[in-house]
């Protein structure tokens, strides 16, 4: 049991050293990104202003510094005093670090700890706070230590040094908000209703579908009267006209990145009814322009072959053309 | 046809130079409002009705918010015996039973409930207003004519510090809002500066006080300012998967700058950022709330969560200052999230909020 206890506290030295040598490398970069200290993001967020630079600088020199001087004198160079001191300042700066969070918690509930810079931006909770509390028992615990020595030739002695390891950063992990938000970054995939969609990308699906095809003949103009979107879908108003009356038609386009679905309305422009599409125009002409074009090219020796060939399809496209007449006479339709 | 669109229209357009805000065209801006906010229901409802009549194929959960049950979207605005109303008005005479409100066109007669209270800068008896106070009267629900709460000449300035000199602070609300000069007396300085510490250009700034003119003078803080300049908002954290149908948060007030006195409605944090429209420019930096993104039109529910009271309010405009805030409501308990809904004058007081207390904790269901 007791060298459970003894392996136990030779694991805390690299697992404090990693998070404080880990939590000044975020803090500086969150720095560099946005140029300035003075977001008041963690407990720097307590100080004025002026003081803020200052105290976001010292609190990661002193990470740095703790993170560093905890590997060097783990073992038998530096052990004793410095050692001890550099032991006891990791304890001391978890424990001031605890008491900050909690005033944190009560003074600025929406701040987050900041403790691992962009990652640590979720308001300070209690998981937090057990974390940090956790920190500092383990910091402690390795104020005493005697000097580490490496397992060696014990094999099993190493296998269960990494396993407290793992099973202690997996605690951690579990008592840490920045491990979600990792994870998420890692697979973002932002929701529909908050990606922000150029209308031009809208506009070309609308264009691109089935249900645009089908009833642009109504509109009267090409732009839309009023265009607005609601959560994943991105409406269109044009202006039509339908046998000498005035209509209005309306199309939703979801903004799904793929195959977006689109929806469509005929309503009256007056009175805002809504309007049965009328039966859509003939399509005579495809069939039409090839059999015009046949005949024009009446006299050439390849097409003159092929004309025989053309007549006997006619009767097929014909009856082809009856069908596309029939299937667009519905009231309204719709793409998915 | 191009591709490129040529939008018809903004949600709310930039002011002329020194004019007011334009709303779409000439006319009435209250009317226009609500008749966009009308025809986009009906051309929604119209859209999705024909489809899911039509074709069973279209499943509800690909409908937007609202519509995928099938009662009529075209009602479930509040009714005035469901929910308190506020009335605003100059005061032309009070005594401690009855109450005198005009305005351009009218005179109306208020009585006053025994318990009824006032407000100007502190708490006091109806009684001790004065002629001439711009009051914000609050009518008993379902009681005609019967106040219990007035608030008089009671302002609020929510935005980014640009001047500070001495006592006075110009204060920007937003491209499309004229600058307010917000003027904090010694009296009160300390007060302030507790909760806004930095009252330098470029921080958030939100107070509540007592209007003299077109200067506030500034009584109560109505949050705590963040500790983060307004363009440089810490980085959110991202959000995956399928949204919540309901966000809670804070709900807080704005004065009617350009709004029709008394419109029930809400400004909202989030509109869609492709309209054009300059209140969005104003932020188009990062801002801090992120949420599903609407347009004038749309539909909520606001419930207080401190009351229970509920209504179903449009959409009138974009709360673009609101979205720089990530403050919390501490009015019943902490909200989780910061400001998700900037309500009317009028439809804060018709959900019981209690304006000199700045906010209340709010859930929306979008769609209603």
């Amino acid at each position: 049991m007791l060298g459970i206890l003894h392996e136990l506290r030779e694991v805390q030295l690299p697992i404090l050293a990693v998070l404080l040598l880990g939590g000044c490398v975020t803090k500086l970069a969150r720095a560099a990104r946005v140029s300035s200290t003075e977001l008041g993001l963690g407990p720097t967020a307590l100080f004025p202003i002026r003081l803020r630079r200052p105290m976001a600088l010292a609190v990661c020199a002193v990470e740095c510094g703790l993170g560093v001087g905890l590997i060097v004198t783990a073992g038998r160079f530096g052990s004793g005093t410095p050692a001890t001191l550099v032991r006891s300042g990791t304890t001391l700066l978890f424990l001031v670090a605890t008491s900050a969070l909690v005033e944190m918690r009560t003074i600025k509930p929406d701040v987050g700890c900041g403790c691992f810079g962009d990652f640590s931006t979720a308001p300070v909770s209690g998981r937090t706070l057990i974390r940090s509390a956790l920190l500092a028992a383990a910091a402690l615990s390795t104020v005493w230590l005697r000097p580490i020595q490496l397992p060696g030739g014990h094999s099993t002695a190493a296998a269960e040094l990494v396993i407290f390891m793992l099973v202690e950063l997996a605690f951690i992990g579990a008592l840490s908000p920045e491990v979600g938000e990792a994870l998420v970054r890692l697979g973002y995939s932002e929701p529909c209703e908050l990606r922000a969609v150029p209308p031009a990308r809208t506009l070309l699906a609308l264009h691109r579908s089935k249900q645009w095809r089908r009833h642009a003949g109504v509109l009267s103009s090409d732009e839309p009267v009023d265009v607005w979107r609601e959560l994943c879908w991105r409406y269109f108003v044009y202006q039509g006209t339908v046998q000498g009356r005035e209509v209005q038609v309306i199309f939703a386009v979801s903004l799904q990145q793929r195959r977006p679905a689109v929806q469509a309305a005929l309503v009256d422009a007056p009175t805002g009814q809504v309007l049965a599409w009328p039966a859509p125009p003939s399509r005579p002409s495809q069939v039409g322009r090839l059999l015009h074009g046949l005949a024009a090219w009446q006299g050439g020796e390849r097409l003159g072959q092929a004309e025989p060939r053309l007549r006997q399809a006619e009767p097929r496209l014909r009856q082809g053309e009856a069908r596309l007449q029939a299937s667009g006479s519905l009231p309204f339709s719709t793409d998915l | 046809m191009s591709p490129r669109p040529r939008l018809g229209c903004c949600d709310r357009c930039p002011a002329a130079p020194g004019g007011t805000v334009g709303v779409l065209a000439d006319g009435d801006p209250g009317a226009i409002l609500a008749a966009r906010v009308t025809r986009r229901r009906m051309f929604k409802a119209a859209v999705f009705q024909q489809a899911t009549a039509g074709r069973p194929a279209v499943a509800a959960a690909s409908l937007p918010a609202g519509l995928a049950g099938s009662r009529d979207l075209r009602s479930g605005f509040p009714d005035a015996e469901e929910l308190p109303r506020a009335v605003a008005g100059t005061l032309i005479d009070v005594s401690p039973q009855v109450l005198v409100v005009g305005d351009t066109e009218e005179t109306q007669r208020f009585t006053l409930t025994a318990d009824a209270t006032a407000w100007r800068g502190a708490a006091m008896e109806p009684a001790a207003l004065r002629q001439g106070d711009h009051v914000v009267v609050r009518l008993v629900a379902g009681g005609r004519g019967v106040a219990d709460r007035i608030w008089a000449n009671i302002g609020r300035v929510t935005g980014i510090i640009a001047e500070h000199s001495g006592t006075r602070l110009v204060v920007d609300e937003g491209s499309t809002k004229p600058h307010q000069v917000v003027v904090i007396k010694p009296h009160s300085a300390s007060r302030i500066m507790v909760r806004f510490p930095t009252l330098r250009p470029g921080y958030l700034i939100d107070v509540i006080g007592v209007r003299h003119g077109s200067e506030l003078e500034a009584l109560i803080p109505a949050t705590s300012q963040p500790t983060y300049v307004a363009t440089r908002p810490p980085a959110q954290p991202l959000i995956s998967g399928r949204l919540p149908d309901q966000i809670s948060g804070s709900a807080t007030w704005h004065e009617p700058r350009d709004e029709p006195a008394g419109v029930l409605g809400v400004t909202y944090p989030a509109l869609d950022p492709e309209t054009g429209c300059l209140e969005d420019a104003a932020a188009a930096d990062p801002h801090y709330g992120r949420m599903p993104y609407l347009a004038v039109g749309s539909t909520l529910l606001v419930r207080n969560d401190c009351t229970g009271a509920a209504a179903q309010l449009p959409v009138t405009g974009c709360a673009a200052m609101a979205r720089l805030f990530n403050d919390r409501c501490v009015t019943c308990g902490t909200s989780p999230r910061g400001r998700v809904a900037d309500l009317t004058l009028a439809s804060f007081v018709a959900l019981g909020g209690e304006l000199e207390r700045a906010c209340f904790n709010a859930t929306i269901t979008i769609g209603g």
